[in-house]
């Protein structure tokens, strides 16, 4: 078995064994109920934030689509001397 | 081939989806978004775990005065929607509603300058207090924005006045100017209460 292979395996799972080194829980120091809403609070803001981006711009083309496509039958419809 | 109509050789121009002017500002207004988003997530976490908001000998940040100005610039992003709506009808209408969404607007950014002035010779800095430096990191980085917003919706004029702006010229300063309106008072309701 390749040595090479399964060594930065292995520094992971020393890495996991040892987890009182690592303060990366920012609220576990200052545990106090207003510190942990806001955590909350803002973790449901930056996560929706950018989806909600992606829906509005979804919509706002989709409703365009539609307005375009319906422009176009319409020109399809009319005769020629009334376009 | 030879007897081409008119119509098929020069063949009328295809509506665009949206076009790219907007599409770009749009692409920049959404980085901007997240970056304010991180601004005012963080004052909130250093807000809610400090003991005491603002800190003791640090002037209160002028809340009642603001409101004048942020109703001078939602009213700016309102006449920006009035131009847009007159551009559609006929493009020289616009020039009046325009100039005072400018107007408006440079006077939000010369008045939150008086503001910072007064701040400052109160002893609020950014290096006074976390309270200070996110108030002028969150406010100032917005005033850029509306800076530059400024400058854009001038230019806009310039070319409305020659007769050469175009309606996708005018729908990208419309969403930078309407990005710099809107997250105005999530700042103002975040930063100053």
């Amino acid at each position: 078995m390749n040595t090479r292979r399964w060594t930065p395996l292995l520094v992971v799972l020393l890495i996991a064994l040892t987890p009182t080194l690592a303060h990366a829980c920012s609220v576990c120091f200052e545990a106090n109920d207003k510190n942990r809403a806001a955590f909350f609070a803002t973790t449901i803001f930056l996560s929706l934030l950018p989806l909600g981006m992606i829906a509005a711009m979804y919509w706002w083309l989709r409703r365009r689509v539609i307005e375009l496509r319906d422009l176009a039958a319409r020109e399809d419809i009319l005769p020629m001397g009334e376009r | 081939m030879a007897t081409l109509t008119a119509s098929a050789r020069h063949p009328a121009p295809r509506a665009t989806l949206m076009p790219s002017a907007v599409i770009g500002t749009l692409l920049f207004v959404f980085t901007e978004a997240m970056l304010f988003a991180g601004l005012i997530s963080a004052h909130a976490i250093v807000k809610a775990s400090a003991q005491e908001w603002p800190p003791t000998g640090q002037p209160r940040l002028p809340f009642g005065e603001t409101m004048i100005n942020t109703a001078a610039l939602l009213a700016s992003g309102v006449l920006l929607v009035m131009a847009h709506v007159s551009y559609r009808k006929r493009a020289d209408l616009a020039t009046v509603p325009l100039a005072m969404s400018l107007l408006l607007g440079s006077f939000f950014v010369l008045f939150q300058g008086r503001e910072w002035v007064a701040l400052l010779q109160q002893g609020l800095t950014v290096t006074s207090s976390t309270y200070g430096g996110f108030f002028y990191v969150i406010v100032g980085t917005h005033a850029l924005h509306a800076v530059a917003a400024i400058l854009a919706m001038a230019w806009a004029w310039r070319r409305l006045q020659a007769g050469r702006l175009s309606a996708a010229q005018l729908g990208a300063v419309e969403v930078f100017w309407y990005f710099v309106v809107l997250v105005w008072p999530l700042i103002y309701l975040r930063v100053y209460l």
